[in-house]
């Protein structure tokens, strides 16, 4: 995976045209939402969710990159429906385990609201180009050391995956073996987190050394080679995520969450 | 386009004293140029200084920097760069001057577009977040704020100087190293600065690219531009106008390159000079004519006709030859294994979303063969290597250990038979010393504690590295490392060793012990298969040479076969160059002359 194409899929889908700050502030929105809105409306943002990532053609893309947090929000589930304090209403029984109906509910609402948030990021990354996010940002007036922290944080997974495949290349060639019983694997970790934790200190005094070889922020009034289209449908739908915002905050208000 | 010279602090010029000039203010009335002026670096936690030197580079003026690993050689590079102290922190006495500017002082804002750097590997150059070429090179324009209206025109430029443009709309991050090279080669030259500052640019490109860049190096000087190199290449440092030479991080010699590279200065160095240089020296032209190769050429046509013959070690003028500073390694497997025969047939492969880059190659290597692999960047050389021990699967085609498929066998499981050392050694370096870093192969081979012992003993020994056993790996240099990562696998004792490109980053001394060691490791009867750029090692140590072309063998046979006077042209079309010996032996007409002994043993016989 190129570190600079990052997670992006190329495309021409209707998302992949949309401005990267609209894209962002969809995000924002969405993760709101999730965690502001009363839990029935979680039915409605997975139920969005699903029909933009079909309509992209990444709906498969996506739930095939939720089977790690998958196992997260089980995790979640599973703790919350046995171990929930306080609960009194038991619906099963597992041996000295109770399943409470209100350690499932609050398990099944946070796990919803995480799954929100992963895959409105996913989307995010598939369908938004890293370079792309930091001139729109830039261009919206937003000091190139912030874009770049932002561009930073969205590539920081490929360039650390890329680096892990070559590590675990050159561990390979000399013998290491990451299969066989859990001590085995475990124990192969540690040549492997060893250079990818030296590495990730390498490759900040790389990236240091290339941006300042390249003037990266040296002067004001940068400018930009590749044009990120804005037009004016985006300017709209900015207006109406900013009109969402606020009546997702008037509802949560209105409303205790739950 | 002489410079002024200084070669300690106490003799600076007077134009480079004073500190104290506020950055920015001063451009208008103070030297373009470089000049450093009694310059002492040091770094934190560091007693002794990494660098003390005084030195002048005009506008117009292109100068070289050589030296052994751990010179300072970077250290100056950095300096005049601007990155010291601003970027890498260090305590620095003397004066800085960059194009007017105090390079100690001034910011980053002021530095840009005045002075470049260029660094030996891509992964510090690269901006990582360009899709393109064109837009990778359009990235500092960007930071320069340079009107979108300009940028293709100096894009285009660029490109066409660096001869890159059939890439200019690949993806950088999936082109080979040297291409990558160009790539950040050209991104710096396209910011238009007047001072450039290059370390090791063409340690990753192939001879015809290497060539390619000194030349245009030469050329940027004669625009006016003030070029300062640090390089290994005997090539291009023959093309600068004056030659620094570090030791210790204090200039031993300032001169013309010929006699800064000449056996004078280098011998008491450690350091043999180039061949073009030796065999300058052995037929007596003065040193601004040692890298003439057609002056080379006519002078040893002329000693030839009034004899004695040179002799491999002394020439008629009673100058010598030196011979490599390593001694021949004894040794010896302590794991007895039999060696393979290799076998790669049709294989072909691609990666993910790209083209294909290796075209059913086909290629059976004997047990106890050295094969050095060539060609052009991005002529698929590491991918063909990569198969060898798995790391790789082709997508039609098998590639077999004695007849065997290795198939889907894990690449672990071939490690024992087949050891890969990466170009990169901070891909596997972890542990806290080095004797334990080269412990863990043995170690992951089950071995009995003894002999798993024994045999980190003898890499350890046969790499050199006996006074940096206990040290920390990533507290030595690139090139110390890249020998931790050799010994490491050499312990496993393999019985085929593949190399991606060992002698990058390497001194002389570095190369010639890596050359030994391969040396010693065939004449066990092991294996040996390495892709290089470097001509002359290739010749030197390996019997078989495969020339690889756009994903396909074009070429293969003995050094003696392949860099023969009759393959010029092919070799050309591979972006290579015959080592300099074989050059000068087929403008003599003495057929085919790879190395500089079978040179001098071709003079010999003819003049019999």
């Amino acid at each position: 995976m190129s570190a600079a194409a990052g997670y992006f899929r190329r495309g021409d889908s209707w998302l992949h045209r949309r401005n990267p700050v609209t894209k962002l502030l969809a995000l924002l929105w969405l993760i709101f939402a999730a965690f502001l809105l009363p839990s029935p409306a979680l039915l409605v943002l997975v139920a969005l969710l699903a029909v933009a990532a079909a309509s992209t053609r990444l709906l498969r893309a996506v739930v095939r990159n939720l089977r790690i947090p998958a196992l997260l929000f089980a995790s979640i589930l599973v703790v919350n429906a046995f171990f929930f304090p306080g609960a009194r209403d038991v619906i099963a029984r597992l041996g000295p385990l109770a399943v409470s109906r209100e350690g499932l509910s609050f398990g099944l609402i946070s796990a919803g609201r995480l799954l929100v948030a992963f895959s409105a990021s996913i989307l995010f990354l598939y369908t938004t180009l890293a370079d792309d996010l930091l001139e729109a940002l830039v261009a919206r007036g937003a000091s190139h050391r912030i874009a770049f922290v932002v561009l930073s944080a969205v590539q920081m997974v490929p360039r650390l995956q890329g680096r892990a495949a070559a590590i675990l290349e050159a561990q390979q060639a000399r013998g290491l073996d990451t299969g066989g019983s859990l001590r085995r694997r475990v124990g192969a970790l540690v040549p492997l987190v060893g250079p990818i934790v030296l590495g990730s200190l390498i490759d900040v005094r790389e990236r240091t050394f290339a941006l300042e070889a390249r003037a990266f922020g040296a002067r004001p009034g940068r400018t930009a080679y590749r044009v990120v289209p804005d037009p004016a449908v985006d300017r709209l739908l900015r207006w109406a995520i900013v009109a969402a915002a606020i009546a997702v905050v008037v509802v949560a208000i209105a409303r205790p969450i739950g | 386009m002489s410079g002024t010279v200084a070669m300690d602090a106490a003799s600076g010029t007077g134009a480079a004293t004073g500190t104290g000039a506020a950055a920015g203010t001063s451009a208008g009335t103070a030297a373009a140029g470089l000049l450093l002026d009694g310059v002492s670096v040091r770094y934190p936690a560091r007693r002794e200084s990494a660098l003390d030197v005084s030195l002048t580079v005009e506008p117009g003026e292109l100068v070289g920097v050589a030296g052994r690993t751990g010179a300072g050689k970077s250290t100056l590079a950095l300096t005049a760069g601007g990155f010291i102290p601003r970027v890498v922190r260090a305590r620095v006495d003397g004066s800085v001057r960059i194009d007017g500017l105090d390079g100690l002082t001034a910011r980053g804002s002021d530095l840009a577009g005045r002075v470049g750097i260029v660094f030996s590997t891509p992964a510090n150059q690269l901006s990582a977040s360009k899709l393109t070429v064109r837009e990778e090179l359009a990235f500092g324009l960007e930071n320069l704020a340079v009107p979108r209206s300009e940028m293709d025109a100096r894009i285009d430029d660029v490109l066409d100087r660096l001869a890159i443009g059939h890439l200019a709309v690949r993806d950088p991050f999936t082109l080979s190293g040297g291409e990558q090279q160009r790539v950040a080669i050209a991104s710096i030259l396209a910011m238009g600065t007047s001072v450039l500052v290059l370390d090791e640019p063409v340690a990753q490109l192939d001879p015809a690219g290497s060539r390619d860049v000194a030349a245009l190096l030469r050329r940027l000087a004669s625009e006016g531009r003030t070029v300062l190199c640090v390089e290994h290449d005997p090539d291009l440092l023959g093309r600068t106008d004056r030659c620094l030479v570090l030791e210790g991080g204090r200039a031993a010699a300032l001169d013309r390159p010929g006699t800064a590279l000449g056996s004078a200065v280098q011998l008491p160095l450690g350091l043999r000079p180039p061949t073009l240089v030796s065999l300058a020296e052995l037929a007596e032209l003065p040193p601004d004519r040692a890298f003439d190769e057609d002056a080379v050429a006519g002078a040893l046509a002329a000693l030839r006709g009034r004899g004695p013959a040179p002799r491999a070690t002394a020439g008629a003028a009673g100058h010598t030859v030196p011979e490599p500073a390593q001694r021949p390694l004894e040794w010896s497997p302590r794991r007895p294994s039999p060696t393979p025969t290799l076998a790669v047939r049709g294989v072909a492969f691609c990666y993910a979303d790209g083209p294909e880059v290796l075209h059913g190659v086909d290629l059976v290597v004997p047990p106890g063969q050295a094969v050095a692999i060539v060609g052009q960047n991005g002529s698929g050389k590491t991918t063909l290597a990569k198969h060898l021990d798995g790391l790789l699967r082709p997508i039609s085609g098998s590639v077999e250990i004695d007849g065997s498929d290795i198939g889907t066998r894990g690449v672990g499981s071939i490690s024992g038979t087949i050891g890969f050392v990466f170009q990169n050694p901070d891909d596997q370096l972890f542990n806290r010393s080095v004797e334990r870093e080269i412990a863990f192969g043995p170690r992951n081979l089950g071995l009995e504690v003894r002999l798993a012992d024994e045999l980190v003993e003898r890499a350890i020994e046969l790499a050199g590295l006996v006074p940096v056993r206990t040290v920390n790996p990533y507290d030595l240099g690139l090139s110390v490392r890249k020998l931790v990562a050799l010994a490491s696998v050499l312990a496993m004792e393999p019985a085929v060793l593949v190399l991606d490109e060992p002698t990058t980053g390497q001194d002389g001394p570095g190369a010639d012990r890596i050359g030994s060691v391969i040396d010693a490791y065939r004449r066990a009867g092991r294996t040996v298969i390495a892709v290089s750029h470097d001509m002359e090692f290739v010749a030197t140590h390996f019997e078989r040479v495969v020339v690889m072309r756009q994903g396909e063998i074009v070429a293969d046979g003995s050094p003696e076969e392949v860099f023969a006077p009759d393959r010029a042209a092919l070799l050309a079309s591979t972006g290579l160059l015959p080592p300099v010996a074989a050059r000068l032996g087929a403008r003599l007409g003495l057929g085919s002359t790879p190395t500089l002994h079978t040179l001098l043993g071709a003079l010999r016989a003819q003049e019999r």
